[in-house]
């Protein structure tokens, strides 16, 4: 017994010398916590390893995160809640700078003078917050678009849809011409889970539509129109009609993986979906394309900004070389290794013109106009209450969509709750 | 000083610490919940909380019932009649409900006494998440209790091969809830690729895939059928070790005596295993009132359990306040269900 005794605290002793001598090897560890959708997280990986080979003392740990933004937000809160050391570098949404802001420190004070410059000015504005402080790098840059089958569009002598009255038509004629040999076909796949991505995809359909993106950014509040009811009951009839029935609990990732198999016409993601569409065995790179959203009848398509930041923790131990670190993610390097290797669209515009990333993803040339005209939601004009505000916007949808409640009510209740959340006022768009 | 105080004035200084211990890591959490359910706290937050008073509770509790006025036809004077469904048209349930001070959101409309009401609350969600945990804890414990049951008669049963069986049959309960419930929405997937829809469509039962997890009707009984199998084996084995609790000198008697094997069932087996079954019922009944995991993973936001809205509240809308009151109410609503126990089943002798 005692001689076990021993054995035990000798082998906890070495343990935990050993342990240190590991850690004694670097001067500083970082941490950068970010998502994994797609390619990213490999591509995180990679820059990491650029940063460490040209910062031999540091040791930087890539650690990964859900898949559903508002997952990842929940985990991020709870690490500021406890105003945890254990993240250094954070990967934000573009639509949480207002609402973050206290947990992060101003990059001005750490020399983001030198970096801004170079980035898409929108962004940088996003980013900023009332009192002029950096909270965020910009990253990488988003905007929803539309994929779809050039050679399925050819077969039943079809273009590339303009409305969404005709996305509507062509996905239910190909839907018709392809289940015939092909149960698991489905005409057009988006996000219609509970969650932040919903409001994406219906701030696309409204704004489309000249409904308005939920509240301008007087601060009016624009939901509640005839415009949005039609379009929320088109999308509804949707539903188990040319999108799966599934479809309400679908994220970026369900839709890609019917997309993947060959097994949709039509798909709404952002572009990280395009390198991994090149890969697929179910069809030839050639015979799929992307284009800008359909809109309504007499709109404009509409993109959704989507996007994400880097950021530093106000709770790091180490803010200086982890302000280094998000310089350097968010520089020329890693952004053109980032769209190279996994179509994250560059938030550098002399990016757009570099020959590697253009040969990677003709589309982003192509579709220049739709990243920088992207539409933002409503984030900086409801600040604090953006998360709030979009939960009420997508639990109406989806109610909506999975049938409980008609468009009308949804609408009228959406306008009430936002309404009562934020105190603006009730307007047309 | 007499040894019957000394002994005492020892046992309490023993007991010290363990309530000190108890005092920091029971008491302290659970007052500061209290406390926090009367204030507006942010979650995460730099701002100071205002007390509040009683608002969080009457945000979550606070329900209304409004009579809806029929729609009058202006031409003919009467009621309204839907052309489609062929019912009477009644006011919007929307336009009756209060909005000010407080907005109310219908819950459920009904009809009494040839009239239309509507019952409103200020946050349906969480009333219904009281009804799905409701609906899911007595279903789930009930089937549960019976399969249990059985199972553990078997497994108490002499055959060969029965510490293999005993083992094997708790595979499910070894199994992290959280890989079972993925492993089960696999199950479920809406297309041909889940392993029901495929064999529903294998055996030509269907045309189009079933979207269980969002289907309103599938979505509490799908919970109730992942719950059923995880946890089924724990009540077997709980029943099982009350089973060998039973001399088998009773069961020999009553065979001399001649009763039948249903017989001895009832009059041995069962009023002696009442003890055991007891335990596992509270043990499960408030383990199944605090289900968390399977909602949020299987439903997320699209119906939620107590704890699973209690979570969403706090994490995704950053209402601490709120969400504190959501578990006060949650840990008043288990403490009753205890207390209904230890009155019906007689546990505290």
């Amino acid at each position: 017994m005692k001689k076990l005794l021993i054995l035990m605290l000798s082998l906890s002793l070495v343990l935990f010398f050993g342990v240190g001598n590991v850690q004694a090897e670097y001067d500083v560890e970082l941490t950068i916590i970010g998502g994994a959708v797609g390619e990213e997280f490999e591509t995180t990986v990679r820059a990491a390893e650029m940063y460490m080979e040209e910062n031999p003392n540091v040791h930087v740990e890539v650690l990964d995160s859900p898949d559903s933004a508002d997952e990842r937000l929940s985990l991020y809160l709870s690490f500021f809640e406890a105003e945890s050391p254990e993240v250094d570098v954070y990967q934000i949404d573009v639509i949480w700078p207002g609402e973050l802001e206290d947990h992060f420190l101003d990059l001005y004070e750490y020399g983001a003078e030198e970096y801004v410059d170079m980035h898409f000015e929108h962004i940088v504005e996003n980013n900023t917050n009332i009192d002029g402080e950096l909270i965020a790098m910009p990253w990488f840059t988003d905007a929803g678009l539309l994929y779809y089958r050039k050679d399925l569009l050819d077969k039943y002598g079809l273009d590339v849809p303009e409305t969404w009255a005709e996305l509507e038509e062509y996905a239910g004629i190909i839907l018709d011409g392809e289940r015939e040999h092909n149960p698991d076909f489905e005409g057009f796949v988006w996000q219609g889970s509970a969650y932040e991505g919903l409001t994406t995809n219906v701030l696309e359909w409204f704004a489309s539509n000249q409904g308005g993106t939920f509240i301008s950014p007087e601060g009016v509040i624009t939901v509640l129109n005839e415009r949005n009811q039609e379009m929320l009951e088109m999308a509804a009839g949707w539903v188990g009609d040319i999108s799966p029935a599934g479809i309400t609990a679908f994220m970026e990732e369900d839709a890609r993986a019917i997309w993947h198999d060959g097994n949709a016409a039509f798909m709404r993601n952002w572009p990280y979906a395009y390198s991994l569409s090149l890969e697929t065995d179910a069809f030839e790179p050639e015979d799929f394309g992307v284009a800008p959203l359909p809109a309504g009848e007499d709109g404009e398509p509409a993109a959704t900004l989507g996007g994400w930041n880097v950021a530093v923790s106000q709770y790091s131990e180490h803010p200086e070389e982890a302000a280094d670190l998000a310089f350097f993610l968010a520089g020329w390097d890693v952004q053109k290794m980032r769209a190279t290797d996994a179509s994250l669209n560059p938030t550098i515009p002399e990016l757009y013109e570099d020959e590697d990333v253009l040969e990677a993803n003709p589309f982003m040339e192509e579709l220049f106009d739709v990243f920088v005209n992207a539409v933002p939601r409503p984030s900086t004009v409801t600040g604090d209450n953006y998360s709030a505000a979009s939960s009420i916007i997508y639990t109406e949808v989806h109610s909506v969509l999975t049938g409980e409640q008609d468009a009308l009510t949804a609408l009228e209740y959406m306008e009430l709750e936002l309404q009562d959340l934020t105190g603006f006022e009730i307007g047309q768009p | 000083m007499d040894l019957q105080k000394r002994e005492r004035r020892l046992a309490y200084k023993l007991m010290a610490p363990a309530m000190v211990v108890l005092l920091v890591v029971a008491l302290y959490p659970l007052g500061h919940v209290f406390y926090t359910s009367f204030t507006d706290r942010v979650f995460a937050g730099a701002r100071d909380a205002q007390f509040i008073g009683l608002e969080n509770y009457h945000r979550l509790l606070a329900v209304t019932v409004e009579e809806l006025p029929p729609v009058i036809d202006e031409e003919t004077g009467e009621q309204q009649i839907d052309e489609e469904t062929g019912k009477p048209v009644y006011e919007r349930p929307i336009r009756v409900l209060p909005r000010q001070p407080h907005a109310y959101r219908e819950l459920t409309t009904f009809s009494l006494f040839g009239s239309r009401y509507v019952l409103g609350a200020r946050t349906p969600n969480f009333i219904r998440a009281i009804g799905n945990t409701l609906y899911f804890t007595i279903v789930s414990v009930f089937l549960e209790t019976v399969l249990g049951l059985l199972i553990a008669l078997v497994v108490n049963s002499e055959f060969k091969g029965r510490g293999l069986m005993r083992a094997t049959m708790l595979v499910p309960w070894a199994v992290i809830t959280v890989v079972s419930a993925r492993m089960w929405e696999w199950m479920f997937a809406s297309s041909r690729a889940g392993f029901f829809n495929m064999l529903l469509d294998r055996f030509g039962l269907i045309d189009r895939s079933i979207p269980f997890l969002t289907l309103r009707s599938f979505q509490v009984p799908a919970m109730i059928a992942i719950d059923v199998w995880k946890t089924t084996p724990f009540m077997a084995l709980l029943i099982l070790a009350g089973l060998q609790m039973i001399p088998q000198e009773l069961y020999e008697a009553a065979r001399v005596d001649g009763a039948g094997k249903i017989r001895r069932f009832f009059t041995i087996t069962l009023p002696l295993l009442k003890p055991a079954i007891a335990v596992a019922l509270v043990f499960r009944t408030l383990d199944a009132l605090r289900v968390f995991d399977l909602f949020q993973v299987l439903l997320a936001r699209s119906r939620y359990s107590m704890a699973s809205f209690n979570y969403y509240e706090l994490v995704a809308n950053r209402n601490m306040g709120l969400s504190s009151a959501t578990g006060v109410i949650i840990f008043i609503i288990i403490f009753i269900f205890a207390i209904i126990y230890m009155q019906m089943l007689g546990v505290e002798e």
